[in-house]
C-alpha cells in the first residue's frame, strides 16, 4: 500500500468537512473491496475518510410501505433483520449470499451499490425492487444510478445516506455464483408490485440491467412461462474464463424461471 | 499421566502430537521466524511472456532510503554461478540421446521466459520499501513471439524457446512393446479412441513459500529456513552445485510447513537469491510470496494432452492399449519436471487390469509458462485418469456397462505376483476383491432409490467408479537416529519431512510401539539437516513406506542392544533374552527388566558388555527401499447434474483402498480424503489458463477456484488389508497421493454417465457448469 | 502515526501503528501474535480470521485503526494453558486439521459460528464455512469436527 491519511468522522457533516480538508480523499465504508484495491496499489488517495464511527449511517428502518437501510449497514445486520426477513425475505437472503461470513460482517450496502462491481449482489436488489438512492444532496432513483462498470450517477463527494426499498408483493433473487469468488456470475432479481415487475441482472453484463421483454411477459403473466430463451442477447454480455456471454444470456433466462418459480411460492 | 500405544504402533489412531501447537496459534511457519537485524526482500518478476533484456536500470531503486541490495542477472552472471540442474530420472531421448537441459539460472540473464521469472531481487529494510523500490526498477523488454501451449509449441514455426531444443522439444519417452500392442490391436475387434486433457493445476497450499537466510561471517556458514519438503537434496543441488559453497556450510531447516502437495519439493529461485543476498549484506534476509506470485511462480502440475486406444473384443475383453503423451514442461526443467509425462505417466498404464499388449509413448515439450514439477501424484493421476476414462468412453461406444467391463478384465490375485506390462513389479493385492468391496460399500441397491429422488428434483443422477494402480515413488533411503536423553526424554529424528500428513505422531507411535514407551516422551525432530545426515524429504507417498521402516529398523536394532545389555545383566547368552511390551526377559526365568532400565543402564560401562559402548542403545539406521510398492484401490462417486445449467454435486463418494497394512487409520483417512478433495478440484473448479501470449489469466484465488467447503461431499473410506506388502518393514504401501488419482475419474465417469441419455459421453476437466451445459447442447443438436 | 488501543484476548494494549497496517500485520507484528496466519492477498483464504467485537472479520482486510477500541479474539486467547477449548479439542480428536496453516482461522470462525447458532446443522457449518479454505483435509473432518465442537459448547 502507498502511505496515506485517515479521518474519522462521527457525523455526516463532519465527512463533508473532513473531504473537502482532503486533497485527494476516498470514502472507507466496510472496506471489503477496497481494501484489497489498495494492497495492490491500485489506488492511490490522499486520505481515507473513514464513514464507519458516522452513527447516522447505520440502522434499519420500516415505514408502512418500505423498508429503508442505512449506507454502513452491513449485509450481516440486513440478513438477520427481522423486519428485512419479514417485509422483503428475498432481500436478507440476497444479503446472506454475499461473499462469506466475515465479509458480510464487514462490507455494507452502501459501499456495494457505491462500488458497483458488475458481479456484486446489492446492484439487483436496488434495482430490481425499484429502490430508491438518498443521499447527501439527492435522491436518486434506481434507473438512475447504475451508469455502468463500477461507475454510477454519483458526483464527487456526494455520499449515500441510506437506500429506500419498497416493499413487492412478492420478489426472489437467484444466483449462480461464479466457483472461484462466490460473486454472481449470474444473479437474477425478480420483484412484482401490483400490476409492476421488474427484472434485474447482475454479474452477466458490465453493470446490472433490467429486462423490458421478461418484465412485460411477466406482467402478463407472472409464470415461469412466461419468460422464453432469447429475451436476452448475448451480444453485449460478458465473455470471460468462468462463462462466455452466450452462457451467460442461457442462464439469466433459467434463474429468472427459477426466481418467478420461488416468488410464486 | 502416560499413554502407551498399541505393540508395534500399529493400527491405532492416535491423535496428534502436533496438533496442540497448530491450534493453540504456537505453529512455527517461515513467516512467523524473525532475526535480529533482519532485512526483507521482494522480487521483480517478469511481465513478459517471451522478451529479451535490453537494460535494467536500477539506480532510481538503488537511491531509494533503506534499499540495500539489488540484484539482477548481470550480478549473477560476474558471480559466476552454476545453474539449478534437473534430477529428472529420465535423461534420454528415445534414440539414446541427451534430454535438452537449457541453463536455469535463480534469475533471468538476458532473455525472459515466462510471466512471473526473477528478474530482480530487491533487498531492504521493510516490506514497504521494497514494494516502493519495485516500482522504480526500469527494465526495457524486447518483446519476442511466445507460446503457451504444448501441442502449440511442437508445430513447425512455433517460437524457439531455446536453441538447444528443435520444435521446443525437451525429451520424448517410450514405454511397452509397440509390437505386442499393434499385435493386439488387430487382433481386437474395436479399437475405441479418445483424446483426453489433463488440465494444467496449481497445489495452492494455503501457506505461500518462503525462505529466510541468515550468513555467520565468522564461520563462514549459511543457515537457511525454507518452507519446503526436500531438505537435504535441496540443500545439496543450492550448496554444492548452484552457489558452490560446499554443502556442510548450509544448515537447511524446513519449520512447520503449511501444505505443499509436491508444489515445494523442488529447488527454487528465490532461496538461492536470498543465500546470495545474506553473505553480500552480511544480515539475515527474508522473503515471502504473497498469492498472486505464488500462482505464477509456484510449479504447477499435469497439463498433459493424451491420445487413448482401447482395444478389446466384442466380449468385452482387453486387448491392447495405447498412450500417447504430450506434456508441458514450462519454460524450464523442472527439478523433476521432465519425468511426469515420461516416466510418471508411463509405469502404471494399464492399471489394475490385464493387456496382450500395451504402449505408452510422450513428448515434452517447453512452452514459455511456468515450469511443471511434481503435484500430488505426478504422473499417475495423469496414467489412472486416462485409463478409466477410455474404460467408460469404451463402454458407451460399444453398449456395454463399464462395471461388467471391469469386473472382466482385473487381473486376479492368483496371477500375482506379476511383473506388469510397463515393468512394475506387482508383489500382492487382491483388485477384483477391492472392486467388489468398493461397489457394495456404495450401495448399489439403493443406488435406483437414490437416482428417483434426484429425478423428482428435476436433475440427473450418475453413477462412476475408477479401478486405480499406483505406485510409489521418492528417495529410496532415509534415516532415523534415536537419542535418550538424560531427562528421560527420546529424541527422533527423521529425514522425511512432513508438511501436514502427521509424522510427528506416527513415528512416534511406531517409535513407542516399539520399543513399549509412552508416546508423550518422544521428541521429534524432521527436516534439519544438522538433525540427520541424509533425508529424502516428502514425495511419492514414501514417509511411512521408507521414514516408518527406518523407524522400525532402528527401533529393532536398539531392542537388540538392550538384548545384550539385558543377557550382560543376567548372565546368559543375548539370543537367550526375548522383549515383548516394553520388557526384556528371560523365557522360564524371574529375570526381567524395562526398556526403561536398559536405557538408564547404557551410559555406565559396568553394566555393558565387553561389546557395547556407552550410549549404545542411541542407534541410527538408514534403510533402504528395493522396489516400490502398489497401493491400489476403488473409487465410486455419485454426483447430481442440473441439465439446465450444467451445474455438478458430487452427492456420495466411496473409497476402498488397499495399502497395505494401515498404521493409522485417522492419518489414513485424512489423506485419502484431501486426495480426493484436490481430485474433485480437478475434476470440477481448478484451471491454470494462459493466454496465447503467454500472459497467466487466472493469477488469484479470484480466478482460480479451489473447492470449499460445500464443493465436497462426505466420504465413506474403507481398507483391504489382507495384502501387506513385504517390500518394507511395515508391509504399507503409500497412501499420501492414491485419493487425488482415483477421484478425477470416478468424478467425470459419474457425470458422463448422468449425462448418457444425451448422448454425452466424454467432457474434458475441468467440468465448469458451462462446459456441461454446452456438451448437452451439443449432443442434442448432434442427434 | 495513530495510537490504538485495544483489548486482544482480554489484554489491553496501547499501539502506535501505521494508517496502512493492516489489523493481521498488526496482531501478527507489534503483538507476535503469529497464530494468525496471512495466505492470500485478495481476502478469499480466511487464515487470518480473528474476531472483533464478537465478529468474525479477515484481518487482512481491515485496518488496525478501525478496530481502536475493540475488543479482539486470536487462535492464542481461546485456550487456557494446557486446556483445548472444546473446539480446538474437537478439531483434534476428528483429525480436523493437517499442516495446520488455515486452522486458527477455521477454530476462530467456528466457535464464534456455534456462538451464535448453536444448532447448527451440517449445511449451515459448511455454508457458514464459504470463507475459509483448506487445501488437506477435504473439509470432512472439520464439519465433525465442528459438530461435536457445538455440542460440547451447548454443554
Amino acid at each position: 500500500m502507498y502511505e496515506f491519511g485517515i479521518k474519522t468522522p462521527t457525523s455526516i457533516d463532519d465527512v463533508k468537512t473532513a473531504l473537502g480538508e482532503a486533497e485527494d480523499g476516498q470514502f472507507l465504508a466496510g472496506g471489503q473491496t477496497l481494501i484489497p484495491v489498495l494492497k495492490q496499489r491500485l489506488a492511490m488517495p490522499s486520505d481515507l475518510i473513514s464513514l464507519s464511527r458516522v452513527g447516522e449511517l447505520s440502522g434499519i428502518k420500516v415505514s408502512g410501505d418500505g423498508i429503508s437501510i442505512k449506507a454502513m449497514t452491513t449485509h450481516a445486520a440486513v440478513a438477520a433483520d427481522d423486519d428485512v426477513k419479514s417485509a422483503i425475505p428475498a432481500l436478507a437472503r440476497l444479503a446472506g449470499g454475499i461473499g462469506d461470513p466475515h465479509v458480510r460482517n464487514r462490507g455494507t450496502i452502501g459501499g456495494s451499490i457505491a462500488n458497483n462491481d458488475p458481479a456484486a449482489d446489492y446492484p439487483a436488489a436496488v434495482l430490481g425492487l425499484g429502490a430508491t438512492v438518498i443521499t447527501t444532496e439527492r435522491e436518486i432513483d434506481a434507473d438512475n444510478f447504475f451508469t455502468g462498470m463500477f461507475d454510477t450517477s454519483l458526483k464527487e463527494g456526494e455520499l449515500i445516506t441510506e437506500i429506500a426499498f419498497p416493499i413487492p408483493e412478492v420478489a426472489a433473487y437467484i444466483k449462480f455464483p461464479n466457483p472461484a469468488t462466490r460473486y454472481a456470475l449470474v444473479g437474477v432479481m425478480v420483484a412484482k408490485n401490483g400490476n409492476t415487475v421488474r427484472v434485474a441482472v447482475t454479474g452477466a453484463g458490465p453493470c446490472v440491467f433490467r429486462v423490458p421483454e421478461m418484465e412485460q411477459a411477466l406482467t402478463a403473466s407472472f409464470s415461469p412461462d412466461s419468460i422464453k430463451d432469447g429475451m436476452v442477447a448475448d451480444d453485449d454480455l460478458n465473455n470471460d474464463i468462468h462463462a462466455s456471454g452466450y452462457y451467460r444470456a442461457h442462464l439469466i433466462g433459467v434463474l429468472a424461471r427459477r426466481a418467478v418459480a420461488e416468488a410464486n411460492g | 499421566m502416560s499413554t502407551f500405544v498399541a505393540r508395534n504402533g500399529i493400527g491405532e489412531s492416535q491423535r496428534r502430537l502436533e496438533d496442540f501447537r497448530f491450534l493453540t496459534g504456537h505453529g512455527q511457519y517461515i513467516d512467523d521466524i524473525n532475526l535480529e537485524n533482519q532485512t526483507y526482500a521482494m522480487v521483480l518478476r517478469s511481465p513478459e511472456a517471451h522478451a529479451d533484456i535490453k537494460s535494467i536500470d536500477v539506480s532510481e531503486a538503488q537511491a531509494l532510503d533503506g534499499v540495500l541490495l539489488i540484484v539482477t542477472g548481470e550480478d549473477w552472471k560476474a558471480a559466476g554461478y552454476d545453474p539449478i540442474p534437473t534430477k529428472s530420472g529420465v535423461r534420454k531421448f528415445k534414440d539414446g540421446s541427451d534430454l535438452k537441459e537449457p541453463p536455469h539460472h535463480p534469475i533471468a540473464i538476458d532473455r525472459v521466459r515466462y510471466v512471473g521469472q526473477p528478474v530482480a531481487l530487491v533487498v531492504a529494510e521493510s516490506l514497504d520499501i521494497c514494494r516502493d523500490a519495485l516500482e522504480l526498477i526500469d527494465v526495457d523488454y524486447d518483446s519476442l513471439p511466445a507460446v503457451s501451449h504444448q501441442s502449440a509449441a511442437i508445430k513447425d514455426g512455433a517460437p524457439q524457446i531455446w536453441d538447444i531444443a528443435p520444435n521446443n522439444i525437451c525429451l520424448d519417452f517410450e514405454l511397452g512393446d509397440e509390437e505386442a500392442q499393434k499385435k493386439a490391436f488387430e487382433a481386437a475387434d474395436h479399437v475405441i479412441t479418445l483424446e483426453l486433457v489433463n488440465n494444467r493445476v496449481t497445489a495452492a497450499p494455503i501457506e505461500p513459500r518462503g525462505a529466510l537466510a541468515d550468513y555467520d561471517a565468522a564461520t563462514g556458514k549459511y543457515t537457511l529456513w525454507n518452507s519446503s519438503q526436500n531438505i537435504h537434496a535441496n540443500r545439496d543441488t543450492m550448496a554444492d552445485t548452484v552457489l558452490k559453497i560446499g554443502k556442510d556450510n548450509l544448515h537447511h531447516i524446513a519449520p512447520d510447513v503449511g501444505g505443499g502437495f509436491g508444489a515445494k519439493n523442488g529447488v527454487y529461485q528465490e532461496p538461492i537469491l536470498i543465500l546470495h543476498a545474506t553473505k553480500q549484506l552480511g544480515r539475515p534476509v527474508k522473503w515471502i510470496n504473497d498469492r498472486a506470485e505464488s500462482f505464477l511462480s509456484d510449479t504447477h502440475g499435469r497439463d498433459q494432452v493424451s491420445k487413448v486406444q482401447l482395444a478389446l473384443d466384442n466380449d468385452g475383453t482387453f486387448r491392447g492399449l495405447r498412450t500417447e503423451t504430450v506434456g508441458n514442461l514450462g519454460a524450464f526443467c523442472g527439478t523433476v519436471g521432465p519425468f511426469t509425462p515420461t516416466g510418471g505417466s508411463s509405469r502404471t498404464q494399464g492399471g489394475p487390469f490385464r493387456f496382450d499388449g500395451i504402449y505408452y509413448t510422450a513428448i515434452a515439450p517447453f512452452t514459455n509458462t511456468c515450469p511443471l514439477d511434481p503435484y500430488r501424484g505426478a504422473g499417475r493421476p495423469e496414467g489412472s485418469y486416462q485409463m478409466d476414462r477410455i474404460i467408460d468412453y469404451a463402454a458407451a461406444k460399444l453398449g456395454m456397462d463399464p462395471i461388467e467391463l471391469r469386473r472382466k478384465n482385473l487381473i486376479p490375485e492368483s496371477a500375482l505376483p506379476m511383473k506388469s506390462p510397463m515393468g512394475l513389479d506387482i508383489d500382492c493385492g487382491n483388485f477384483p476383491e477391492v472392486f467388489e468391496r468398493t461397489l457394495q460399500l456404495s450401495d448399489r441397491e439403493g443406488y435406483a432409490k437414490r437416482k428417483e429422488a434426484t429425478e423428482t428434483k428435476g436433475l440427473k443422477r450418475g453413477f462412476g467408479v475408477c479401478m486405480y494402480l499406483e505406485c510409489t515413488g521418492g528417495g529410496p533411503k532415509e534415516e532415523a537416529t534415536v537419542k535418550f536423553r538424560d531427562d528421560g526424554k527420546v529424541d527422533l529424528s527423521v529425514g522425511s519431512s512432513s508438511t501436514g500428513m502427521g509424522h510427528e505422531t506416527v513415528f512416534a507411535q511406531l517409535l513407542a510401539g516399539h520399543l513399549g514407551l509412552p508416546i508423550e516422551d518422544i521428541s521429534f525432530h524432521q527436516a534439519d539437516t544438522d538433525a540427520t545426515s541424509l533425508g529424502g524429504g516428502h514425495g511419492g507417498s514414501r514417509g511411512l513406506e521408507v521414514g516408518g521402516s527406518a523407524v522400525t529398523q532402528t527401533s529393532r536394532e536398539i531392542i537388540e542392544v538392550g538384548k545384550k545389555i539385558a543377557a550382560h545383566r543376567f548372565d546368559v547368552d543375548a539370543d537367550r533374552v526375548a522383549f515383548e511390551d516394553g520388557r526384556f526377559h528371560v523365557p522360564d526365568t524371574n529375570h526381567t527388566m524395562t526398556i526403561r532400565d536398559a536405557i538408564d543402564a547404557q551410559n555406565d560401562p559396568e553394566n555393558l558388555p565387553d561389546d557395547l559402548e556407552p550410549g549404545c542403545m542411541n542407534v541410527s539406521s538408514v534403510f533402504e527401499r528395493g522396489v516400490i510398492s502398489i497401493p491400489n484401490g476403488g473409487h465410486a462417486c455419485e454426483v447430481e447434474v442440473d441439465a439446465d445449467t450444467g451445474s455438478i454435486k458430487v452427492d456420495g463418494y466411496w473409497v476402498v483402498d488397499d495399502f497395505g497394512t494401515i498404521v493409522n487409520k485417522m492419518l489414513a483417512d485424512g489423506q485419502v480424503m484431501g486426495g480426493i478433495a484436490q481430485g474433485i478440484g480437478q475434476a470440477l473448479l481448478e484451471n491454470i489458463v494462459y493466454d496465447e501470449s503467454g500472459q497467466l489469466v487466472t493469477g488469484s484465488l479470484m480466478d482460480y477456484a479451489l473447492p470449499r467447503a460445500d464443493d465436497i461431499p462426505n466420504m465413506v473410506i474403507g481398507y483391504y488389508e489382507d495384502a501387506p506388502t513385504q517390500k518394507n518393514l511395515l508391509g504399507v504401501k503409500g497412501a499420501g497421493e492414491a485419493g487425488c488419482v482415483g477421484a478425477p475419474p470416478a468424478v467425470v465417469n459419474a457425470v458422463c454417465d448422468a449425462l448418457k441419455e444425451f448422448g454425452v459421453h466424454h467432457i474434458d476437466m475441468p467440468l465448469t457448469p458451462e462446459r456441461v451445459w454446452r456438451a448437452i447442447q451439443d449432443a442434442k443438436s448432434n442427434n | 502515526m495513530p495510537a490504538i488501543t485495544v483489548r486482544v484476548n482480554g489484554l489491553e494494549v496501547t499501539k502506535e501503528v501505521e494508517a496502512r497496517t493492516l489489523l493481521s500485520t498488526f496482531i501478527r507484528e507489534q503483538l507476535k501474535l503469529t497464530g494468525t496466519h496471512v495466505g492470500c492477498d485478495t481476502s478469499q483464504c480466511g487464515a487470518c480470521v480473528v474476531t472483533v467485537n464478537g465478529m468474525t472479520v479477515k484481518s487482512c482486510a481491515t485496518f488496525a485503526w478501525e478496530a481502536d477500541g475493540a475488543e479482539i479474539g486470536t487462535i492464542e486467547g481461546l485456550s487456557e494453558g494446557d486446556d483445548l477449548h472444546p473446539m480446538q479439542a474437537a478439531f483434534r480428536e476428528h483429525h480436523g486439521l493437517q499442516c495446520g496453516f488455515c486452522t486458527p482461522g477455521m477454530v476462530m470462525t467456528a466457535v464464534q459460528m456455534v456462538k451464535d447458532n448453536p444448532d447448527i446443522d451440517e449445511a449451515g457449518i459448511r455454508h457458514g464455512l464459504e470463507g475459509n479454505i483448506c487445501r488437506c483435509t477435504g473439509y470432512q473432518n472439520i464439519i465433525e469436527a465442528v459438530k461435536t465442537g457445538a455440542k460440547a459448547m451447548r454443554g
